[in-house]
């Protein structure tokens, strides 16, 4: 694994800070939905606290104790906003429908939903009837049979008044009563201010009526007759002495609670029934627009779990839940619900109404929870962004300064691979040896050592022509005096010893020759002069002498038809030629064939000996060329020390060309190559 | 009377060595291991040939300075060199101190009573009066083989012993190819191809100062030399 890949997975434990951030995040959250709880359910007991102040602006009745009943027909008068058009539809009314049935026998089927105005009762009133029945003229309404619904108010004064909704078309229409003339004699009459509107449909006939309030007490009957057989829903003030009970919001009571409540809270009164008594404020608009996707992902990615928390489904005349009921049942509570409707998450919390040591209600607090959300999203996305810009920077920066480092060792590795060149030379400078660091420190080492390895490869360089110098005294010692001594008058025997003596000279003679050749060369390479010569003369006038040479050997020579002149010393060539054809004639069988070629190529002349034989071991490519170098196994008893090829190499050099050694194609022998260019 | 040759040469043993030789061969011998002992006995007495060494001691070249020296006391006086290194060949003629040979160590004490004897008697030949008998001449060039001189055009080349004999074995045979052991034999020296190149190096060199259009000596690449007329 690279040292960029290691500090890159280092890097990236910087993540734990955006993680951390989110754990973070979610205590904060946590925490801020306890203090709004707090802060909700503080402002519930407070406005609880002045409502019981003021119970006459709470309750119509503040005495009437009794629980709300369905059964005996109580009646929730919701508080309308506009004037309704009496046109037998409910839908003007800007509420919820939510009739309430008649309580019936016999399966006659009918409902009925109270709304009011500061100035009116609306009744709306719905029968399963779909057959329609008029009403007679000159009705005896005790005798006569035709689909009626009978109303009965409880006035002011406690007495009550019927009346009864009839017609033989219809429309707009007036309730009627019976009334008992100074004759003792009844007879019906029509009420005008209570009017209504009969409205018949495939499914049964609707009355929506309008009462003036001044007829309305706290109590009323409504009954509904089929005109044929014994269809009957609801009671008659005969049949139950209470009749229902109207609960009406107090006028003022919205008022009142508006001036305790702030933007984005709504407060409801309810009663013990949890009816509503009455509401003030709003949720405010939802969220402030769509939130964008990266806030929504965020959510996503971390808010706290919503899905447990229960729905809360507002009915439009009473409120529940488990804050209401537990703050009906004396304790105020908190509690976060799901709404259906925007906004989704919702803070509720309800304080007990507490009137003379009794819980007559409850104060009803809602918050929109997105508030705390959208609070909670912009502190966490700012957090997420800066985490993640930190961890990215660091990221970025380790990666960086990974790649930095690793391309100084790359660069200091690629110079030690490449520090000594195929053709033994070292180079002494190392890349970053200036820099102060471990790198620095360990480019100096490779200095250093190189530099050690570069003298003792200069000292065995120079050793042969050393050596080969330094010999050379007492070798003319040796022979000089054996010159002498043959001038002497030897035995025989003695002359023998004398003959083996000098033929150990020659041959130490001839190996300090050969140890000295390179010295030679240079030496000589020193001194060239640089001439234009013909290069394919050379080759042809060298090669004959090589024929007569080596007899052993056979040579073929390919060669350009025209003079190939270049510029370089022909004498140095020419030892270069030796080299290579001694070379190749080690190596190559006899009667075999050894091939001399000189090519032209793109601004240089490319000689090629090539010579029959045995490969050149894959281990020795690149090191022939080295000073010192000789791997060969003694085919004769010519000391070899290493520096033939050497010698082609420094000619090549001298000649600003390169040498190569190759094996043939076909494996059966090799080529040395050496590239000489024009100028 | 026998001539007197003096050999200096710091190294003892090769002194005495080539004393013995040359003694055997009837010369009278003096031997100097330094520069200052060998100037100390020439201004007494000059020997009729002089066998210096290039490296004297811890004079590194006290020899070519030796031979400067010498060269002030008498023009004439023949001067061999001798020296350890092929490279100093060049040295010399560069130097042009006037040595009438210079061999490397690597001869024989044979050849080295040949060198000697030839330079006496060259000097013998030029003291008589001519005869023509020995002069060979090939074109520009002419070459007295009892004198041991040579001319290009009729001016002198003054070339070392070595060198004349070089040039002797190659105009004799003219366009023949004479080979680095045919040279050496010719010359009676031992020498390796390198200082043969060098000698024929400096031979062009000092026709080329007589006249600059000189090519007569041809290199055959990988088989010798040839003279061209």
């Amino acid at each position: 694994m690279s040292i960029r890949l290691q500090l890159l997975i280092v890097a990236l434990t910087t993540l734990v800070l955006p993680w951390a951030g989110c754990q973070y995040a979610r205590e904060l959250e946590t925490a801020l939905r306890d203090s709004q709880e707090k802060s909700l359910l503080a402002s519930a007991g407070t406005i609880a606290n002045a409502l019981s102040a003021q119970p006459q602006r709470v309750f119509r009745d503040p005495d009437d104790a009794a629980a709300f009943d369905l059964k005996s027909a109580d009646l929730y008068v919701y508080p309308l906003a506009s004037l309704p058009l009496l046109d037998g539809y409910r839908d003007d009314w800007g509420i919820a429908a939510d009739p309430t049935p008649l309580p019936t026998t016999v399966g006659y089927g009918a409902r009925v939903q109270a709304g009011s105005t500061n100035r009116y009762l609306y009744l709306y009133i719905e029968v399963d009837d779909p057959r329609f029945e008029a009403e007679p003229a000159n009705v005896h309404p005790d005798r006569d049979r035709f689909d009626r619904v009978d109303l009965t108010l409880q006035r002011a004064d406690g007495a009550p008044a019927s009346y009864f909704f009839g017609t033989n078309a219809p429309g707009l229409i007036a309730a009627q009563s019976v009334v008992t003339g100074d004759d003792g004699r009844s007879r019906v009459v029509e009420e005008p201010r209570i009017q209504a509107f009969w409205l018949q449909t495939r499914a049964g006939y609707h009355v929506e009526a309008r009462i003036p309030l001044s007829f309305v007490g706290t109590r009323l009957w409504i009954q509904a007759a089929d005109g044929s057989g014994a269809g009957k829903a609801g009671m008659s003030a005969e049949d139950a002495p209470q009749g229902g009970r109207l609960f009406f919001t107090m006028a003022g009571l919205d008022e009142l609670l508006g001036t305790f409540i702030r933007e984005g809270t709504r407060a409801t009164v309810i009663d013990a029934n949890a009816l509503k008594l009455g509401t003030a404020g709003n949720l405010g608009a939802s969220s402030p627009g769509e939130p964008d996707a990266a806030e929504s992902w965020y959510r996503h990615f971390m808010a706290v779990d919503t899905s447990s928390f229960p729905v809360h489904a507002s009915k439009p005349d009473r409120q529940d839940g488990h804050s209401v009921s537990a703050a009906l049942a004396g304790s105020p509570h908190a509690e976060w619900v799901r709404s259906t409707a925007s906004p989704e998450l919702l803070l509720t919390a309800a304080a007990p109404l507490v009137i003379d040591g009794r819980t007559r209600g409850a104060v009803f607090l809602e918050q929109a929870g997105d508030q705390l959300l959208s609070l909670r999203d912009r502190a966490v996305t700012h957090l997420f962004n800066l985490t993640l810009l930190a961890t990215a920077s660091s990221v970025i920066i380790m990666f960086g300064f990974a790649t930095w480092i690793s391309l100084r060792i790359g660069r200091l590795r690629a110079a030690a691979d490449s520090a000594v060149s195929s053709d033994g030379k070292i180079r002494l400078d190392m890349p970053e040896s200036g820099s102060g660091d471990e790198i620095g420190a360990l480019a100096r080492g490779f200095e250093r050592l190189l530099a050690r390895l570069n003298e003792h490869t200069q000292y065995l360089r120079t050793l042969g022509g050393k050596l080969s110098h330094e010999l050379r005294t007492p070798l003319t010692i040796v022979r000089s005096s054996l010159d002498n001594l043959e001038s002497e008058d030897l035995r025989e025997d003695q002359r023998r010893f004398v003959t083996r003596a000098r033929e150990g000279t020659l041959r130490l003679q001839s190996i300090l020759s050969a140890l000295g050749a390179a010295a030679r060369v240079e030496e000589s390479i020193k001194q060239a002069e640089r001439m234009s010569f013909d290069l394919r003369d050379v080759l042809l006038s060298a090669l004959a002498a090589y024929r007569d040479g080596f007899p052993q050997a056979r040579f073929a020579l390919e060669t350009p038809l025209d003079p190939c002149f270049i510029r370089g010393a022909p004498d140095l060539l020419v030892q270069l030629l030796d080299k290579l054809i001694e070379n190749a004639v080690d190596f190559c069988p006899p009667l075999r064939t050894i091939t001399v070629r000189l090519e032209r190529a793109l601004g240089s002349y490319v000689l090629q000996v090539e010579n029959e034989g045995p490969p050149i071991p894959p281990a020795l490519h690149g090191r022939l060329f080295e000073s010192l170098f000789e791997q060969r196994q003694g085919r004769d008893d010519k000391p070899h020390f290493g520096l033939g090829l050497y010698i082609v190499r420094l000619v090549a050099e001298f000649h600003g060309g390169t040498a190569v050694a190759a094996n043939r194609p076909d494996g059966d022998g090799a080529i040395f190559t050496v590239q000489l260019p024009l100028i | 009377m026998k001539k007197q040759i003096a050999i200096v040469e710091d190294e003892p043993a090769l002194r005495e060595n080539y004393a013995a030789a040359l003694a055997r061969h009837g010369y009278a011998i003096k031997t100097y291991g330094n520069r200052q002992n060998a100037m100390q006995a020439f201004h007494l007495r000059l020997p009729d040939l002089a066998i210096i060494d290039i490296a004297l001691e811890d004079e590194a070249e006290g020899g070519f300075d030796l031979c400067r020296d010498l060269r002030a006391l008498s023009a004439e006086l023949p001067i061999i060199f001798l020296t350890a290194r092929d490279s100093e060949l060049d040295a010399v003629s560069g130097l042009r101190l006037g040595a009438d040979d210079f061999l490397t160590k690597d001869v024989s004490l044979p050849h080295l009573a040949a060198r000697v004897a030839a330079l006496f008697r060259r000097i013998d030949a030029l003291r008589r009066p001519d005869n023509a008998a020995e002069i060979v001449r090939r074109g520009a060039l002419s070459i007295d083989a009892e004198k041991m001189q040579t001319t290009w055009n009729g001016a002198p080349v003054t070339l070392s012993l070595t060198e004349f004999w070089i040039v002797h074995a190659l105009a004799r045979n003219p366009g023949h190819v004479k080979n680095r052991q045919q040279l050496m034999d010719a010359a009676n020296v031992v020498l390796d191809d390198n200082t043969i190149t060098s000698h024929i190096k400096r031979m062009r060199r000092k026709f080329q100062q007589i006249d600059a259009a000189f090519d007569a000596i041809q290199t055959v690449y990988g088989m010798g030399y040839r003279w061209v007329e």
